[in-house]
């Protein structure tokens, strides 16, 4: 009886084995995980390079335009350009050997993982053969494309958040200038809602819904000095800007009142659609990129609108903003590594290239002779985008190893907070901390 | 399930007080009551399938917005959306992957259904189950070994990590089958062996003309999911836009920032027209195979 | 399962039996195949990663029961249990109840009876994201068809996917209006008993109402019992729609049903499968996901071998036959 449990025992155990060395094996497959870096092709050589992106349509054809300029220094290359590629399927082809040379990604909360899991190829080596001048990149931006000191991916383009306010809601309500400061906002906001009889909101001056349109917490935190680590542990409780993030919404809410503003905000129109609140006049001021200008302009020619810094807690503070982008890596398993670095350093330095796209697809540009280029097409609105990717007081995603759980995290605490939920805050945000802790700490990394 | 060779007659208890005529009045007022709610159904039904409809028409601006009512009338979009997207290529790929699917699930799953349902073997009862435990993986994680496995043998890029499971195995498709089996009444496969039939003719003879209504019931679902699968090609044929699907072609029109929702309709409802025109065939093949065993009852 | 006796060889023929085994064994093949390959394959391998750190890059790491400690502490956990039970209970009932009534009011349609089969089971043809946005745009508080609808009767619309307490019943009213599936399905069934069986009942007495009870329910309950398990396996893997649904609810629906912000508004809508997808594709731990589908799986093979235990018992009780 026993022995025969004991050899059942073991059938199980070797097939556990194979099964893991099946998935090892196809983890390993590839080459590439060096961190030499591999020579640049010649200048005739004649090859194939692969680009995975998430773009789509009329972006899809402007990025293939600016990823073609690379023919002019390597004429014999032939770049196929593949869209509509998410982060999922990014990861999948790794894992399995089936990658692109290049690999773009909307999205910077997944850096972590790419850097420390070798998803993307250390960059240090090729940075300093070529003596790379990152330096051209702003602080904020170099940050969101490393982890933990390794650099595994290059920024394309970047969005930078600041505040957008209806002129002509503005003038109507007597707000002369836009705020600076969050008590200016908290009274601009005040003096620009606008309630029915029966107190339905009809106007609100300033949405503060979190989770909602670009309210998120990554992209209000540098308004408010938040600091999401130290030493290495999620600080969120210690950090004085965190509770006065979340002392300011609750404020916020409580003056439109949990119930009406929820009831006001379900009626709203999609973030990515014509019937976005602001181009409705449903709202005053907000938080949103600069990618909204373009949106603004073609689909709702009729509002007035300027742009700001957004309000800070801490004037000193004031002409930070957040800015996150495209990124760029080389995916491990690679078949061009040495072809693909050229092709994501011309990306990432080609003034021309760089203006060119940005003029096309309204994004901010990632290096600072391309924001001084005279090329650039900078309208009124446009420009405060500029001169604050140009600040050094940009800040950046805070990277971690655990996508965007943290970010998760905060955001459901905002929301149960300001919805009257929690008794204590700080008690509150210290249990936010441990769980981002827990989380990472599981991650192993 | 069912004890169908042995079942007693049908146990009705009879309530012979209900007088005739009372019926006739009833009868009629059930009638229009029940054709009210039939075309109340309908119309609910519809609408939402309406309005994918009438946003496909609206103008850029206006789609996705409150506003329900096409102010402008672009019927345009619907041609647009073939410049945009090689739609034409991904039929053809659409019909490929879902005709293709469709007839391998007929050929695995008929006879995998008829042994659960009319045979009778050790294990039988624990296969059954299996079956319905397939169903309980979730995809998401499922998906990871076997992209690793079609990867290796170099078929990513291509729909056939999507068709040949259908040849083998759809647990779905197992189970359906075999509960419409289950109706069928014992008697007529005992009747076909004492004929001297084989199982095999059994099942071809008597079981699969029988359960016509049931097989194109299958068939329909098997198609209409494969046709509107999304997370499959995406997965398996994302980076090789000849082999997208019809179902695909909706990553056409979402940007970083921007959604072309009008766009977006307009390829759903055409990608909904065949699904619809085939509905509407497969529709008469249930009736007809229904009054089939009907008829022979 | 059922109680067929023709089929089986008496005992001592052994060629046979044999032979019978042979059949058996050619009809089942490839099913068997199959099964090995594309179930259990990926079962070993999840219940082995469950045991493992897998970041989906690298090689994954032996970490004991390290996975599985972790949902101890998982607050989120609890919240994705919660809702995925939700909806096992209320969409299988609502669902398997609601497809039977139409297809009943369908079955007794005289005229017009392809149209309005049509137009019931359209909605099940769009494509899922498409159905949930637009089900949405129609559920759209202030200025959508059915606030507008609600508005005449005075009643204040709920905010749906806005509200954590209305958004299941919001997804559960978008999986109804999709279940034209379930209800061709039991329609087949339901025009599938034969006539003659009604024809006794009548002569017996029997009203419309009691026929539709003693002669429809009995013969077609396979189908129901396919309808039941059907939907708690929909219930336990509702995904698509739940993200949708989600990310519209935060303003940021787009065509492809990917978001920002998974289980809006305030986790009611992270289900089982949302938040695992989660932990495995957005957080990068696939051994966590895979403890997670490990559970999932135990738990939902066991509820459903007791649930086809009871189904089989209530229906040889109700049929009088003899038990398998």
């Amino acid at each position: 009886m026993r022995k025969h449990t004991r050899a059942a025992l073991l059938c199980v155990a070797a097939g556990m084995a194979t099964a893991l060395t099946l998935t090892a094996c196809a983890a390993g497959k590839g080459g590439g995980a060096s961190s030499d870096a591999a020579a640049a092709p010649g200048k005739d050589d004649k090859l194939t390079l692969t680009v995975w992106s998430n773009y789509s349509d009329r972006e899809y054809e402007e990025v293939t335009k600016a990823l073609k300029t690379f023919n002019k220094k390597f004429p014999n290359i032939e770049i196929k350009h593949e869209g509509s590629q998410d982060d999922d399927k990014i990861t999948a082809g790794i894992r399995s050997g089936n990658t692109p040379d290049v690999a773009l990604s909307f999205t910077t909360d997944n850096i972590g993982q790419f850097c420390s899991s070798g998803a993307f190829q250390p960059l240090k080596a090729y940075i300093e053969r070529d003596k790379v001048d990152l330096n051209q990149i702003s602080p904020a931006v170099r940050e969101y494309t490393e982890y933990k000191g390794n650099r595994c991916a290059m920024p394309m383009l970047t969005d930078v958040y600041a505040m957008y306010y209806n002129k002509d809601m503005m003038s109507a309500a007597g707000v002369t200038a836009p705020p600076k400061t969050l008590d200016e906002l908290f009274e601009a906001a005040k003096k620009l809602t606008k309630k029915a009889p029966n107190g339905d909101i009809e106007v609100a001056g300033y949405l503060p819904t979190m989770g909602f349109y670009a309210n998120r917490p990554t992209i209000l935190a540098p308004s408010f000095g938040a600091e999401w680590e130290k030493d290495g542990k999620s600080a969120l409780a210690s950090s004085p800007g965190f509770t006065e993030m979340m002392t300011f919404q609750k404020k916020l809410v409580d003056f439109y009142g949990f119930d009406a503003l929820e009831r006001f905000r379900a009626g709203l129109g999609q973030e990515y659609s014509a019937d976005h609140a602001f181009h409705q006049g449903k709202i005053a001021i907000m938080m949103d990129g600069e990618y909204r200008t373009a949106f603004l302009k073609a689909q709702a020619p009729q509002i007035k609108f300027g742009t700001a810094p957004f309000p800070t807690w801490k004037p000193a503070d004031y002409g930070t903003a957040f800015t996150t982008g495209t990124i760029m890596g080389i995916p491990k398993g690679a078949k061009n590594p040495g072809a693909a670095w050229e092709l994501i350093k011309h990306l990432s330095f080609d003034t021309d290239t760089i203006v060119d796209l940005s003029n096309a697809i309204k994004n901010v540009p990632s290096t600072k002779a391309a924001m001084e280029s005279p090329k650039l097409e900078v309208d009124e609105q446009f420009k405060t985008f500029i001169d604050l990717a140009k600040s050094d007081k940009l800040k950046g995603n805070p990277v971690t190893p655990i996508g965007d759980a943290h970010i998760k995290a905060v955001t459901d605490f905002a929301v149960s907070y300001t919805s009257g939920k929690v008794p204590d805050l700080a008690a509150g945000l210290k249990e936010v901390d441990k769980n981002i802790d827990d989380q990472i700490a599981k991650s192993g990394k | 399930m069912t004890a169908t060779l042995t079942k007693p007659p049908v146990d009705v208890t009879a309530d012979p007080e209900q007088p005739a005529r009372k019926r006739d009045v009833g009868g009629f007022l059930n009638w229009v009551a029940t054709h009210a709610i039939g075309l109340a159904l309908g119309l609910m039904f519809a609408t939402p399938v309406v309005f994918v409809f009438l946003t496909a028409v609206m103008s850029d601006d206006q789609a996705f917005t409150a506003d329900l009512w096409p102010r402008e009338w672009h019927w345009e979009n619907f041609v647009e959306v073939f410049d945009k997207a090689p739609l034409l290529q991904y039929l053809v790929n659409s019909l490929t992957y879902s005709l293709l699917a469709t007839a391998g699930m007929l050929i695995s799953s008929i006879p995998a259904a008829y042994a659960l349902a009319k045979l009778q073997w050790r294990g039988r009862n624990l296969a059954f189950l299996l079956v319905i435990g397939a169903m309980m993986l979730p995809p998401q994680v499922v998906a990871v070994p076997l992209y690793d496995t079609w990867s290796s043998l170099g078929l990513t890029g291509t729909l056939w990590p999507l068709i040949v499971p259908y040849f083998l195995f759809d647990a779905f498709s197992i189970f359906l089958l075999r509960q419409f089996m289950l109706t069928i009444p014992q008697s007529y496969v005992d009747a076909a062996r004492v004929d001297g039939c084989s199982e095999f003719q059994a099942l071809v003879r008597i079981i699969v003309p029988m359960a016509k209504p049931g097989i194109a019931a299958t068939a329909l679902f098997c198609f209409l999911f494969t046709w509107n699968d999304y997370f499959g090609p995406l997965l398996y044929t994302g980076e090789v836009k000849d082999q997208w699907t019809l179902s695909l072609a909706l990553a056409t029109f979402k940007g970083m920032h921007i959604v072309q929702w009008n766009s977006s309709m307009a390829v759903t409802f055409l990608t909904m027209i065949p699904a619809v025109v085939l509905f509407v065939f497969a529709q008469k093949s249930f009736v007809k195979g229904i009054t089939f065993t009907g008829v022979k009852g | 399962m059922t109680a067929t006796l023709g089929a089986r060889p008496a005992p001592g023929r052994g060629r046979a039996r044999a032979r019978h085994r042979l059949t058996v064994l050619g009809f089942m093949a490839p099913a068997i195949i199959g099964f090995v390959l594309f179930f259990g394959y990926p079962l070993v391998a999840t219940v082995v990663f469950s045991f493992t750190k897998y970041d989906l890059i690298n090689a994954p790491e032996f970490n004991g029961l390290d996975n599985y400690a972790y949902m101890f502490k998982d607050p989120l956990l609890t919240k994705a249990i919660a809702n995925t039970l939700w909806f096992v209970v209320v969409l299988t009932i609502a669902r398997t109840v609601f497809a039977l009534g139409v297809a009943s009011v369908i079955a007794r349609l005289k005229s017009g009876v392809g149209l309005i089969r049509t137009l019931c089971y359209l909605p099940s043809l769009a494509p899922p994201v498409a159905a949930t946005l637009v089900f949405f745009m129609v559920l759209r508080p202030n200025g959508g068809p059915v606030d507008n609808l609600l508005g005449v009767f005075g009643i204040d619309s709920p905010l749906w996917f806005s509200d954590p307490a209305w958004a299941k019943p919001g997804i559960t009213a978008i999986m109804l209006w999709i279940s034209g599936d379930l209800m061709i399905i039991i329609l087949a069934a339901i025009l599938d008993v034969p006539q003659e069986q009604y024809e006794a009942a009548e002569l017996d007495g029997a009203g419309p109402i009691r026929r539709w009870w003693h002669v429809t329910l009995p013969t077609i309950s396979p189908v129901l019992l396919f309808g039941i398990v059907n939907s708690v396996i929909l219930a336990l893997q509702l995904f698509t729609q739940a993200v949708v649904a989600g990310s519209a609810g935060s303003g940021a629906a787009d065509a492809t049903g990917s978001t920002k912000y998974l289980g809006f508004p305030d986790n009611s809508t992270l289900t089982f499968p949302v938040y695992l997808y989660t932990q495995g594709f957005r957080y990068f731990d696939m051994g966590y996901a895979a403890a997670m589908a490990t559970v999932l799986f135990v738990i939902s093979f066991a509820v459903t071998i007791v649930l086809v235990q009871r189904m089989r018992k209530n229906s040889t009780a109700e049929e009088g036959g003899p038990g398998a």
